[in-house]
C-alpha cells in the first residue's frame, strides 16, 4: 500500500467513524392529538435532560397506526385500539399497544347551553341527538334553541371510543351532524365559536367556554367528568392512550418509551389532564 | 485554423444544448404521463369493487360505500362562487388600472399584487377560520361560519391576484395602434375601449379567468380549514349555507388514514384523478383562448 492509498484510507475510516458519531438518530413519534400533550411534554424533558432528538407529531389515530406501520416513525400515538383490519395488513410485524394513561371523552356543550340548565345527558339523549332525531335543546330540558352537532372525523379515537359506548357501533353514520372536524383544538374553536353546540372532547381539553356535561345511567345516577370518576372507574366513557411500537424498534425509541412509564414521566400524563397508569389512585389532585 | 477550430466547438455546444434541451423536455413530459397512468393504475380497484356507489351520496369505507356525488358538488359549487365573485372584480379593477391610472402606480399595484399572490395558502387558511367564518356566521346569525359559501369567498380573494394582473396584462398587450385608430375616428373614450380595446383582448381575458380556476380548483388548505367538511349534499341543493366538502379537503382530510393499496384509498385516487383531468380540461381551454388572443 503506498502512502496516498494509506492517507487516503485512514481519511475515510476517520470521516466515516465520525459520521457514526455525529449523526444523531432521531426519534420520530405521530398520531393521536390526545395523546399528543403528554407525549410532547414528556419529549421536550427527555431531550433536555439526555440530549436525544425526538420528533412529536400530530395527524390523529389512524395515520400515527400507518406511518409507525409503514417505518415513517418510530412510535404511534393512539387514542383507541388497533384494528383487525390494520393488524392484518401489516401482518408482517408484530405490533405492541402500550398504556400510558387512561382518559375520558365527555359529551361538551356550548357554555350558553350549560348555564341554560344542560349540565348532563343520558346515553339515549346523545344518540337521539347525533343520529338527528332531536334536533332542538328544548328536547333535553334546554332553551328553544337548534341544536348544532358537531362531529369528528371516522377515524379519529375520540369518536370511535365516544360511539362505540354511548351508540353502540364505533363507526355509526352521524345523520343529525352539522359540522365535521378533526382534531381536538379545532373541535375547541368551532365550540367556542357556537352558542348552541354538542360535541365530544378528551377529558384534557375542557374549559370554561367548553362545559362538560354529566351523564345519567338508566337507574338515574349522575356521574361528573371528573379525574377522580375516570381513576376510579366509574366514569363510563374511558379509554386507554396508547403508545404502539413495532417489534424492531430502536433503543433510541425504547429509552423514551420507558422513560414514558416511570414516575417522571408519568408526571406529564397527570399534568395534561390524564390519569396516569403507574401512580396510585390516592395521589391524584385536580 | 483557428476560425475553424471554434466553428466547429460552436457546433457542438450547441448540439449539446439541444440533446440537453429536449431530454428536459422528455423528462417533464414523461412525469405527467406517468402520474396520469399510476392514477389510472390506482383508481382500478375503486371502479371495480365499488363502481355500483361511486355516483351516490353515501361515503363509508367501513361499508364499502364511496359515494363522490357530495364532494363532486362542492368542488363545483366553490368554483362557481369563487368566478362569481372574482371574475367581475377582478376584470373591472384591471380595467380601471390598466386604462385610467399612470405607469407608476401600475408598477406599485403589480408589486402589490404580487406580494398577494405569494401567501401561502394556510394563511389564507387561518385568517378564514379566524376571522372570515366569524363574520359570515355572525353576519348571517348562524351557528358556524364553515360554509361552502366561506370556502368560495376565501378562493376569490385567493385568485383575484391572477385574474387582474393577467387581465391588466392582456389590455396593456393591445398594439397601440388599435388605440390610436380609435382615437382618430373620434370615439370617446368608454366607446374606444369598449369597441376597439376589449374586442382584442377578451380571448386573452377569458384564458385568465380559466387560468384561475384552475388555481382555484387545486386549492386545498384553505379550502380544507373553513368549509365544514361533511360530506352530504346541501338540503336543498343550492344552499351554500351549509357545510359541505371539496374533492380536495376530503383529500386533504382522508389520505393519511386510508391504507396504500386499499378500496379507499383507490377511491380517492379516482377522486383526485377526476381532478387532474378537470384541470388539464381547463390549462387546455385557457392554452386556445390565449392562442386565439395572440391571432387577431
Amino acid at each position: 500500500m503506498n502512502n496516498k492509498t494509506l492517507n487516503f484510507t485512514i481519511l475515510a475510516i476517520c470521516s466515516l467513524a465520525l459520521y457514526g458519531c455525529s449523526r444523531p438518530e432521531i426519534v420520530s413519534i405521530s398520531g393521536s392529538t390526545t395523546v399528543l400533550p403528554a407525549v410532547s411534554k414528556a419529549a421536550q424533558a427527555y431531550q433536555n435532560r439526555h440530549g436525544q432528538n425526538i420528533i412529536v407529531n400530530a395527524g390523529g389515530s389512524g395515520s400515527g397506526f400507518n406511518q409507525l406501520a409503514e417505518g415513517q416513525t418510530d412510535i404511534g400515538m393512539m387514542s383507541r385500539d388497533i384494528t383487525e383490519g390494520e393488524i392484518a395488513r401489516f401482518s408482517q410485524h408484530v405490533f405492541t399497544p402500550i398504556a400510558i394513561g387512561r382518559d375520558a371523552v365527555v359529551p361538551v356543550v356550548s357554555s350558553e347551553i350549560y348555564e341554560a340548565g344542560v349540565t348532563q345527558l343520558s346515553f339515549a339523549q346523545m344518540t337521539d341527538i347525533y343520529k338527528g332525531r332531536i334536533d332542538n335543546w328544548n328536547a333535553v330540558g334546554g332553551p328553544d334553541k337548534e341544536i348544532f352537532v358537531i362531529d369528528k372525523e371516522s377515524s379519529s379515537g375520540t369518536r370511535q371510543t365516544f360511539f362505540e359506548i354511548v351508540l353502540g357501533d364505533k363507526k355509526a353514520e352521524a345523520a343529525g351532524a352539522d359540522l365535521v372536524i378533526g382534531s381536538n383544538n379545532e373541535e375547541q374553536t368551532a365550540m367556542t365559536q357556537s352558542d348552541a353546540a354538542i360535541g365530544m372532547l378528551s377529558l384534557a381539553w375542557l374549559n370554561e367556554d367548553v362545559r362538560g356535561v354529566s351523564i345519567v345511567t338508566d337507574i338515574g345516577v349522575i356521574i361528573e367528568p371528573t379525574l377522580e370518576n375516570v381513576a376510579n372507574g366509574t366514569y363510563p366513557i374511558s379509554r386507554d392512550l396508547n403508545i404502539v411500537v413495532r417489534g424492531d424498534i430502536s433503543p433510541a425509541a425504547q429509552g423514551f418509551v420507558d422513560y414514558l412509564l416511570s414516575p417522571d414521566g408519568q408526571d406529564f400524563v397527570q399534568n395534561s389532564g390524564y390519569v396516569p397508569v403507574n401512580k396510585p389512585a390516592h395521589s391524584l389532585e385536580q | 485554423m483557428k476560425a475553424r477550430f471554434s466553428t466547429l466547438s460552436a457546433r457542438s455546444k450547441n448540439s449539446a444544448l439541444k440533446t440537453y434541451v429536449s431530454a428536459s423536455c422528455l423528462v417533464s413530459a414523461g412525469l405527467v404521463l406517468l402520474i396520469f397512468g399510476l392514477m389510472l393504475v390506482q383508481s382500478f380497484p375503486a371502479l371495480s369493487e365499488a363502481g355500483g356507489t361511486l355516483f351516490t351520496t353515501r361515503w363509508n369505507p367501513t361499508d364499502n360505500q364511496y359515494g363522490m356525488l357530495p364532494m363532486l358538488y362542492g368542488t363545483l359549487v366553490v368554483m362557481l362562487i369563487a368566478m362569481v365573485f372574482a371574475v367581475p372584480i377582478g376584470i373591472l379593477a384591471a380595467i380601471y388600472i390598466a386604462e385610467t391610472r399612470s405607469e407608476k402606480l401600475r408598477r406599485l399595484t403589480r408589486s402589490a399584487l404580487e406580494i398577494l399572490a405569494g401567501v401561502p395558502s394556510i394563511v389564507y387558511g387561518l385568517i378564514g377560520i379566524a376571522y372570515v367564518s366569524v363574520w359570515v356566521a355572525n353576519g348571517l346569525s348562524l351557528q358556524t361560519g364553515r360554509l361552502i359559501l366561506t370556502a368560495g369567498l376565501i378562493l376569490a380573494i385567493m385568485i383575484l391576484p391572477t385574474i387582474l394582473s393577467l387581465t391588466t396584462d392582456a389590455i396593456l398587450n393591445v398594439p397601440r395602434d388599435v388605440r390610436e385608430n380609435a382615437q382618430a375616428l373620434g370615439l370617446y373614450r368608454y366607446e374606444v375601449f369598449k369597441d376597439a380595446i376589449w374586442p382584442v383582448a377578451k380571448a386573452d381575458i377569458a384564458g385568465a379567468a380559466l387560468l384561475a380556476l384552475g388555481r382555484a380548483l387545486g386549492e386545498t388548505m384553505a379550502v380544507m380549514l373553513v368549509i365544514g367538511s361533511i360530506d352530504r349534499l346541501p338540503q336543498p341543493l343550492y344552499n351554500v349555507l351549509s357545510s359541505g366538502q371539496t374533492i380536495t379537503s376530503k383529500l386533504g382530510r382522508e389520505v393519511g388514514e386510508s391504507a396504500f393499496g386499499s378500496t379507499h384509498f383507490s377511491a380517492l385516487v379516482l377522486m383526485s384523478l377526476i381532478l387532474v383531468s378537470i384541470t388539464i380540461l381547463l390549462t387546455a381551454a385557457s392554452q386556445h383562448f390565449f392562442r386565439a388572443g395572440r391571432h387577431v
